[in-house]
């Protein structure tokens, strides 16, 4: 039997400054900037609604973004903290839906609320609720959307943003989609987006008047994902847990920048084992390692590698992140920073293959790094590391705990 | 039509529900299996006269979509819209804006509305701030026909009704359970133009338990309906027109309750 979708999604606008003004009630209103002070060359983690409006971005770098707003406070990432508090929000929504899909600390949730209603009556009163427990519980505010797929429901929320709810009724998906700027479309990025320019597409509703043949001369194998997006159509699943298709994706900064080969190895190399650490605790190979290089005179390249098999494995990953990075490093100029971003992810199988096809050494290596995650897992992640990573950073933050 | 009247004209009465879009009603049986959302409002109207919008209780009411639906319905069909939580129940220093908003966003009806439900919350007292409040926001509401519902008792008063008639501003009359501190079921009309009556059940464990899905959880029976008639017919000698909407949405018990209520008052029931 047919049955329409009720996705809700909450979407808390710059997470970690809301979860740093609860701790701190004095920091409301003030703009923020959420970076490692203590490094030169450090890149903001989150800022607040008065510091983007200043300029300040991610990623941007910490002495242009207090450059650029002069006023800001500057607090050290507590990312330990902002897990914490994802955590308590998860658990509130929990009670209405087993289906809940979002990320690690980032305020961003997903929950599948269909056929719920004879529990807890019709769905926006459910992502009614869901608000008032937060804000009461946790004194955050989240955005709350319902439509009948993640994607539209994703979309609305972007059109709330920092406050704000959206309801958008089934079956009007395509009307409401159609008059908004294609950037609004999620997974639509870059040159796919410079393309829709030149062809003069602005609007989703534009996108949606061409035929799939039409999208396929230009686009190839996505015409049929973007016409269906177009106009309102996912059937993509709420997947319960953090979100499946999720990069795993980690920066270091140099102090100061370097173009001193062995620096950068070196930072490559812990960049790898945290991300393979993070692979394997969520039992996920990558298919595609990407590296992105930033430059002292602000240029950045990013170069990828990709494999058909996934890996999670650190010596697998350190293969593709070499070749990307031998791609990407063509300049003597030096390097502010390096970032690893793992995607393409898929499931880990459990199943053994018929015929073992690794070989003596790639056991050995898998044991190894059994043994490894192992041991971090029980005294701590530095306690253990391959020779050729560089000294590891501190421990997070743990203190503060406001939410309980 | 019930007899009486302003001027001793007949009422016309129109009969609807809170809501129609309830994926619980295809599962309770009145709406068709697999019927999808886009197509409920086009079954409703073949039952009812009239509904009340409660969507816009949740979201600011958006022009382009409030048409997109009355577009949907027969022209005879008649709407009541809720007012939008921001300026009742999450009240704050921007309520004017939203009020300017909300009447941007409900334009489309035109001559099809029959009033705003303006739907206080149980803790909205009668202190000097909340008169001075709802004095200001039935001010921005001017020119609009417009109902407000009471949860407190203190408002039962009779300067409360003679302000209320003063601004043409009609008096919602409530059948809740029999709690104290609710506001009580009176036949007083406070606007010749349109009497409005909402039935919300008689549950008494939910209506303070926070669950919609409890607190209007009631099946009307035949004798507690029949009992309304002689209500009816007084609302109905002081006014030229009036609505009744049912509540009590929880499996389909509002519109079933809504057809019975139809039968009774056309003496088949």
């Amino acid at each position: 039997m047919y049955r329409e979708r009720s996705i809700l999604h909450f979407n808390v606008a710059d997470f970690a400054v809301a979860v740093e003004r609860v701790a701190d009630s004095s920091l409301a209103r003030r703009p923020l900037i959420i970076a490692p002070p203590a490094a030169a060359r450090s890149v903001v983690f989150d800022m607040s609604e008065e510091a983007y409006q200043a300029g300040v971005q991610k990623g941007m770098f910490l002495n242009q973004a207090t450059r650029l707003c002069r006023e800001a406070t500057v607090l050290q990432p507590r990312v330990e903290l902002y897990r914490r508090a994802m955590a308590g929000f998860l658990k509130r929504v929990q009670y209405y839906s087993p289906q809940v899909e979002h990320g690690v600390e980032d305020g961003h949730l997903f929950v599948d609320v269909t056929g719920t209603h004879r529990l807890f009556g019709p769905a926006q009163d459910v992502g009614l609720r869901v608000r008032r427990e937060v804000r009461d519980g946790l004194g955050i505010n989240p955005i709350w959307t319902l439509a009948g797929n993640k994607l539209v429901a994703k979309v609305s929320s972007r059109l709330v943003k920092p406050v704000g709810e959206y309801i958008v009724a089934p079956g009007e998906e395509e009307v409401f989609l159609a008059p908004l700027q294609i950037g609004l479309l999620p997974g639509v990025y870059g040159k796919e987006l410079r393309t829709m320019g030149e062809l003069q597409i602005s609007t989703i509703g534009q996108l949606a008047g061409l035929s799939p043949r039409q999208l396929m001369v230009v686009f190839g194998s996505r015409a049929s994902w973007l016409h269906g997006a177009s106009r309102g159509h996912d059937d993509s699943m709420v997947m319960g847990g953090v979100q499946e298709a999720m990069p795993v994706d980690h920066e270091h900064c140099f102090t100061p920048d370097t173009n001193d080969r062995q620096e950068v190895e070196a930072a490559l190399a812990t960049l790898i084992a945290r991300v393979g650490s993070e692979l394997r605790a969520r039992g996920k190979a990558a298919r595609r390692v990407g590296i992105w290089l930033r430059y002292s005179d602000g240029n950045h390249v990013v170069r990828q590698a990709s494999v058909k098999e996934g890996t999670c494995s650190d010596f697998g990953l350190r293969r593709l992140a070499m070749d990307a990075l031998q791609r990407a490093w063509l300049r003597r100029t030096r390097l502010r920073s390096i970032r690893l971003v793992c995607d393409r992810l898929h499931r880990q199988s459990p199943q053994l293959t018929l015929f073992p096809e690794t070989s003596v050494e790639t056991r050995r290596q898998e044991k190894l790094l059994g043994a490894m995650d192992a041991i971090r897992g029980r005294y701590g992640k530095r306690v253990i590391a391959l020779g050729r990573q560089c000294p590891d950073e501190p421990e997070p933050d743990n203190t503060d705990v406001v939410f309980h | 039509m019930l007899p009486g009247g302003g001027g001793g004209r007949g009422c016309s009465v129109l009969l609807g529900t809170c809501g129609y879009s309830y994926t619980e009603w295809v599962d309770s049986g009145f709406y068709p299996p697999s019927t999808r959302t886009a197509d409920m409002l086009e079954l409703y109207c073949r039952v009812f006269s009239t509904v009340e919008l409660n969507y816009t209780w949740y979201q600011m009411a958006r022009a382009e979509a409030v048409a997109r639906m009355a577009a949907k319905a027969p022209g005879h069909f008649r709407f009541s819209a809720k007012l939008t939580r921001t300026m009742t129940h999450e009240r704050d220093a921007e309520w004017p804006k939203q009020v300017q908003l909300y009447r941007e966003g409900i334009a489309p009806l035109k001559d099809r509305l029959v009033a705003i439900l303006v739907q206080l919350p149980p803790d909205f007292d009668r202190t000097m701030e909340n008169r001075r409040y709802l004095a200001a926001l039935l001010d921005g509401l001017q020119d609009l026909p417009v109902a407000v519902e009471f949860r407190h008792g203190s408002w039962a008063t009779d300067s409360v009704f003679k302000e209320l008639e003063r601004r043409k501003v009609t008096l919602v009359t409530v059948d809740t359970p029999q709690l104290p501190g609710l506001f009580p079921t009176l036949d007083v009309v406070t606007n010749p133009a349109l009497f409005y009556v909402r039935f919300h059940g008689r549950n008494m464990g939910g209506w303070r338990s926070g669950n919609m899905q409890k607190k209007f959880d009631y099946d009307y029976s035949g004798e507690e309906l029949g009992e309304w008639r002689l209500m009816l017919d007084r609302l109905a000698h002081q006014a030229e027109r009036g609505v009744i909407y049912f509540n009590n949405h929880v499996r389909a018990q509002a519109p079933r309750n809504g057809q019975r209520l139809q039968k009774i008052l056309a003496g088949l029931g």
